[in-house]
C-alpha cells in the first residue's frame, strides 16, 4: 500500500517520478535537491506563478555532459562572442537556452529581474530558444549570470549562443516571405483585372480593356524584377557550372511569358499572360517556402570544439585557474572533474582514473587507471576529480588527429548521387526547346504570322511548375514525418539518397547495443529481498562502475527507504569491496575477492561475485543490453538491402551475432578500417548507409552515400551525419527506409501527372489554340493537383510503413 | 466609366500601403518568433508577486 502511494509521487518542479529521494517540504514533494533548491529560489524571489502558468514545468538537473563550465564565461574570446552591446557597465548577452519549453519558462526567463536586480532587461525568442539580457556588467558578471541560470535549470549552451549564429540561423528567410507576399499581392490584382476577359466582358470599352492591361503590365512587374530574380540567379549559376536545373527552363518560361505579354498587350493582339506570370511565380514561390520550411532547426557540423571542455583548470601551485584548452602546455597540471571529457593526452598524477572511453569507441564499460599511467584524450573521468600532466599539447594530441584524419574536416566531400530532378530538368528542357523549334519550323511554312505566338506559347506552357513543385513538396513532407518519428534528416535530399540504399553497415557498441543500459542476471542461490538491500548497500559505496550498474538494478523500489548503512568499509582497487551491514559481513567483487572459481565467460559478459557472511552465494552476470527491437530492425532492414555489421570490438556479443547471422561480420575494426570497409564497398558499386554513433564511427559515417548517427539525448553529442536517429526509435529504420523508397515511387508518380499536363498545355499550344484563359486555369490546377496528390500520398505511404503520429 | 479608374487607383493605394506595412513588418522581425509574445500575454496577468519574507533576498 505504502509503496504505490510512493512511486505514484512526482516531482512538484520536473514532473519526474521521485524514486531515489523524497523530499517534503512547503507541503510540496520533490524529487531531488536540486529541483527544491530552485523552488526555494523562486519562492524568495515571489516567482511561484512559475508552477501555476504550467504544471511541473521545472527542468531536472542532471549531471549533462555537454554542460559547459562556469568559468568558460570568464575568457574573453568567449564573452566578445556573446556581447552584442557593452557601454558604460551595461551589457547585453545573448544566449541559446535550449530547455526552454513551455510558457511558464518564458514567463520565468524574461522576469529574471526579481531574482537578480542587477538584471535590467531579458527577452526570449521562443522559437530559436534564444535569451537576450541586458544587465549591469559591474555589478554582476557574465559567469554570474550563467551560474545562475544553470541554478535555476536553464544552463546556455555555447554553440548556437551570440550574434553570429543567431543571424545565419535556420529558417526560412525574410526575404522569401516578403518575395511571397509581393507576388501574392499582384497575384490578386491581376487577376482581378482579368476577370473582364474571363467572363467575355465585351470590348465595346476599349478603353476600359486597354486600361486593365496596362494595369496587369504595372502589376507585373515587381514580380518579375522582384520576386522572380532567385529563379534566374539559379538558372544562370548552373549554366556557369555546365549544367541545366530544374530552374533553367523556369527562367525561360517566365521569359517568355513576359515578352509574350507586353507583345500582345503592345500590338493588341491579347490581353497577355499576365495572370499567368503571377500565378506562377506565387505557386513557384509556395515551394521554395515549403522547401526552407521543413529544413531542421538541427545543428548536423560540428567541429572538435563542440565535444571539448574549452577551458580546463589548471593548477599551478595550489591555485587552480581556468585556461583554455589551446594555451596548455607539456608538464601543465591539469584537474579533470566527474563527468569532464580529457582534452588532452596526459600521465595520472593523482586519484583514480575511471576512464569510460565511449566517446572514442563507443565502449560503455570504464576502464581504471592509476598514477602514472597514461590517458588519452577524449575519454571521460567517471567517478572523484583527478590530476594529470599534461604530455603533449592539444593540437599534437591523440583526439585532434583522430578527428583530423577521420571525420573529413580536410574538406572531403562526399560522392555526388546524381539527382532525379536534375536528370529530369535536362531531358525536358531538350525536349521542350525542340517541340517549339519543330512547331515554329511548321508554322513558318503556313502562316509567318502564327510562329512568334506558337513558339512562346509552347514555352509559357511547357514550363514546368508542377514539376518544381512535386519534389520539394513530397520529400520535404517525408522528412517532416520522419522528424515526427524521431528520425531527423539534414535535408530533403537526403529522402532521396537514402531511397536508393543497398547496403547497410552498422555499428555495433552504442548503436545496437545501448550505451548504459546493462541486462543483469543471478546464477546461484538467489538473493532474498533483505539481502539485496544490504548488497544495494554496500555497492553504493563503491567508486567501479560495475558496482554503479548493481546499486542501480538492486536499488528497493520502495522510495520512502533509505539506503543500510553500512561500516568497516574496505576497497581493494581492481578486486572489490567488502564491508558489514546490519553485522552481516559482504564481499562483492571478482571471483578470487569473493573465494570462489572462475567461471566461464561469454564474449561481452562481466561478472560480480558474492559472497555473504564469508560463503560465496553466486554471481551476476551483466551484459549490455541491446537496444529495444534490435534484431526486427536488422530484419527489417535486411528485407530492404544487405546489411554488414562493423565494430571495435574484438568479440560480438550472442544476441547481436544472432541477428546477425548470415551477414557480414567484421570485428576488431580501427576507425581508419571501417571507413575503408565502407569505401570498399562503394566501390564495388554498393550505396552505403551507416549507422553509427561515436567518434570512431566519424571516418565511415562520412565517407558513406547516407550516415545516420544514433543518439540517446537531443542534445548529445553526434558526429557530423545526413541524419540523427533517436535511439529510442532504432525499431523505425527500416520504416523510414521503407518510405524514403515509396517517397521516390511518389515522386516519378507526380511527374508522371505533371507531365501529362505540359503535354495537354502544349498540344495546346501548337495548334495555336492557347488562349490566356486556358493558360491560366491549366497552369495553377497541375500544380494543385501535384502538390495534393504528393502530399495525400506521401500520408498514405507512412501510414501504411507504420510512422504516421506516435505509435 | 472613366471613374473607375479612379476608384482601381484608389483602391490600388490602399492595397499598396497594406503591402508596405507587411514588408515593413517582415523586415522588423515581427514574425520570427511566433510563440512567445502570445504566451507573454499570458504572464502579464502574473505579476510577480512581493517577496514572501521567508528567506529575505540576501543575494549580493
Amino acid at each position: 500500500m505504502e509503496k504505490q502511494t510512493a512511486e505514484q509521487l512526482t516531482c512538484y518542479h520536473c514532473g519526474d517520478t521521485c524514486r531515489e529521494e523524497h523530499l517534503h517540504f512547503d507541503d510540496k514533494d520533490f524529487c531531488c535537491h536540486g529541483c527544491k533548491a530552485v523552488y526555494g529560489l523562486l519562492q524568495e524571489s515571489g516567482l511561484c506563478d512559475y508552477y501555476e502558468l504550467t504544471e511541473q514545468p521545472g527542468v531536472k538537473e542532471v549531471g549533462d555532459t555537454t554542460t559547459i563550465r562556469a568559468e568558460l564565461f570568464d575568457l574573453p574570446e568567449v564573452r566578445e562572442k556573446l556581447v552584442e552591446y557593452s557601454e558604460d557597465g551595461i551589457t547585453r548577452v545573448k544566449l541559446h537556452v535550449p530547455q526552454m519549453h513551455c510558457s511558464s519558462c518564458i514567463w520565468l526567463l524574461e522576469n529574471l529581474q526579481r531574482v537578480e536586480p542587477a538584471i535590467i532587461r531579458s527577452r526570449v525568442r521562443f522559437t530559436s530558444k534564444e535569451l537576450s539580457i541586458t544587465f549591469r556588467e559591474e555589478r554582476f558578471s557574465l559567469r554570474q549570470l550563467v551560474e545562475l541560470l544553470r541554478r535555476i535549470g536553464y544552463a546556455p549552451l555555447l554553440s548556437g549562443s551570440g550574434k553570429a549564429e543567431s543571424q545565419r540561423g535556420p529558417g526560412v528567410p525574410r526575404m522569401l516571405y516578403i518575395k511571397l507576399g509581393v507576388a501574392g499581392f499582384a497575384f490578386g490584382n491581376i487577376m482581378l483585372f482579368s476577370f473582364p476577359e474571363y467572363l467575355g466582358a465585351d470590348t465595346s470599352d476599349p478603353q476600359l480593356m486597354k486600361g486593365f492591361q496596362f494595369l496587369n503590365f504595372l502589376f507585373s512587374l515587381p514580380v518579375l524584377f522582384f520576386s522572380s530574380t532567385g529563379f534566374f540567379t539559379s538558372a544562370w549559376a548552373g549554366l556557369r557550372n555546365r549544367t541545366v536545373n530544374i530552374d533553367f527552363p523556369i527562367a525561360l518560361g517566365i521569359i517568355a511569358l513576359f515578352s509574350r505579354s507586353v507583345w500582345d498587350v503592345l500590338t493588341g493582339y491579347g490581353p497577355g499572360y499576365f495572370d499567368s506570370l503571377g500565378g506562377l511565380i506565387f505557386f513557384l514561390l509556395l515551394g521554395r517556402w515549403y522547401q526552407a520550411y521543413t529544413y531542421q532547426a538541427m545543428s548536423f557540423d560540428r567541429s572538435l570544439n563542440d565535444f571539448l571542455p574549452l577551458v580546463v583548470l589548471r593548477k599551478s601551485g595550489e591555485q587552480e585557474e581556468p585556461v583554455s584548452v589551446g594555451d596548455l602546455k607539456q608538464g601543465d597540471h591539469i584537474v579533470v572533474r566527474d563527468q569532464e571529457l580529457i582534452p588532452v593526452d596526459g600521465v595520472l598524477r593523482q586519484g583514480t582514473g575511471n576512464i569510460d572511453n565511449s566517446f572514442i569507441t563507443g565502449e560503455p564499460l570504464p576502464v581504471r587507471r592509476n598514477v602514472g599511467d597514461t590517458i588519452r584524450a577524449g575519454g571521460r573521468q567517471r567517478g572523484a576529480a583527478i590530476e594529470l600532466e599534461v604530455l603533449r599539447p592539444f593540437q599534437q594530441s591523440h583526439l585532434k588527429r583522430l578527428w583530423e584524419e577521420h571525420s573529413g574536416t580536410n574538406g572531403t566531400q562526399r560522392p555526388a548521387m546524381p539527382k532525379l530532378i536534375d536528370g529530369v530538368a535536362k531531358r525536358f528542357t531538350v525536349a521542350v526547346i525542340l517541340i517549339s523549334v519543330a512547331a515554329g519550323l511548321y508554322w513558318a511554312g503556313r502562316d509567318m504570322d502564327m510562329v512568334w505566338p506558337v513558339v512562346t506559347a509552347v514555352l509559357i506552357v511547357a514550363c514546368p511548375c508542377a514539376l518544381a513543385l512535386s519534389m520539394p513538396f513530397a520529400y520535404g513532407h517525408a522528412m517532416r514525418l520522419l522528424g515526427k518519428a524521431g528520425l531527423y534528416l539534414r535535408d530533403s535530399e537526403v529522402v532521396e539518397r537514402l531511397s536508393r540504399i543497398d547496403q547497410v553497415v552498422f555499428d555495433k557498441t552504442g548503436t545496437l547495443t545501448a550505451r548504459e543500459a546493462y541486462e543483469l542476471r543471478f546464477t546461484g542461490r538467489p538473493l532474498t529481498a533483505d539481502e539485496a538491500r544490504r548488497v544495494h548497500a554496500l555497492a553504493r559505496n563503491s567508486t567501479h562502475p560495475l558496482s554503479a550498474v548493481l546499486a542501480e538494478q538492486l536499488r528497493p523500489r520502495d522510495a520512502a527507504s533509505d539506503a543500510l548503512p553500512v561500516i568497516e568499509v574496505h576497497e581493494t582497487p581492481g578486486q572489490g569491496i567488502e564491508g558489514t551491514v546490519q553485522g552481516l559481513s559482504l564481499r562483492i567483487g571478482s571471483a578470487a575477492f569473493a573465494s570462489a572459481a572462475e567461471q566461464p565467460r561469454e564474449a561481452g559478459e562481466a561478472h560480480v561475485h558474492i559472497a555473504i557472511a564469508g560463503i560465496h552465494r553466486g554471481h551476476f552476470v551483466m551484459r549490455k543490453r541491446a537496444r529495444h527491437g534490435m534484431a526486427d530492425t536488422v530484419e527489417g532492414m535486411r528485407a530492404l538491402a544487405s546489411v554488414g555489421l562493423l565494430t571495435g570490438d574484438a568479440t560480438v556479443d550472442p544476441e547481436v551475432q544472432r541477428a546477425f547471422r548470415e551477414s557480414e561480420v567484421r570485428t576488431a575494426c580501427t576507425p581508419p578500417d571501417k571507413a575503408a570497409h565502407v569505401r570498399e564497398l562503394q566501390e564495388a558499386g554498393r550505396r552505403v548507409l551507416m549507422v553509427g554513433d561515436g567518434l570512431n564511427d566519424a571516418g565511415a559515417l562520412q565517407q558513406s552515400d547516407v550516415g545516420i548517427s544514433v543518439s540517446e539525448t537531443s542534445a548529445a553529442l553526434t558526429p557530423a551525419s545526413d541524419a540523427i536517429l533517436d535511439a529510442q526509435y532504432l525499431h523505425r529504420l527500416p520504416g523510414a527506409m521503407l518510405l524514403t523508397r515509396r517517397a521516390h515511387r511518389i515522386v516519378i508518380a507526380s511527374l508522371a501527372i505533371s507531365l501529362t499536363y505540359n503535354i495537354t498545355g502544349v498540344s495546346f499550344a501548337v495548334a495555336g489554340k492557347l488562349t490566356p484563359l486556358i493558360a491560366a486555369i491549366l497552369m495553377p490546377l497541375s500544380s494543385v493537383t501535384v502538390v495534393g496528390f504528393v502530399t495525400i500520398a506521401i500520408g498514405i505511404a507512412a501510414r501504411q510503413v507504420g510512422l504516421h503520429s506516435r505509435n | 466609366m472613366s471613374i473607375i479608374f479612379f476608384l482601381i487607383g484608389a483602391s490600388t493605394i490602399v492595397a499598396v500601403i497594406f503591402l508596405a506595412a507587411f514588408v515593413w513588418a517582415m523586415r522588423n522581425g515581427q514574425y520570427d518568433d511566433e510563440h512567445s509574445p502570445a504566451v507573454r500575454i499570458l504572464g502579464d496577468g502574473h505579476k510577480p508577486a512581493q517577496a514572501t519574507g521567508k528567506a529575505p533576498n540576501t543575494k549580493p
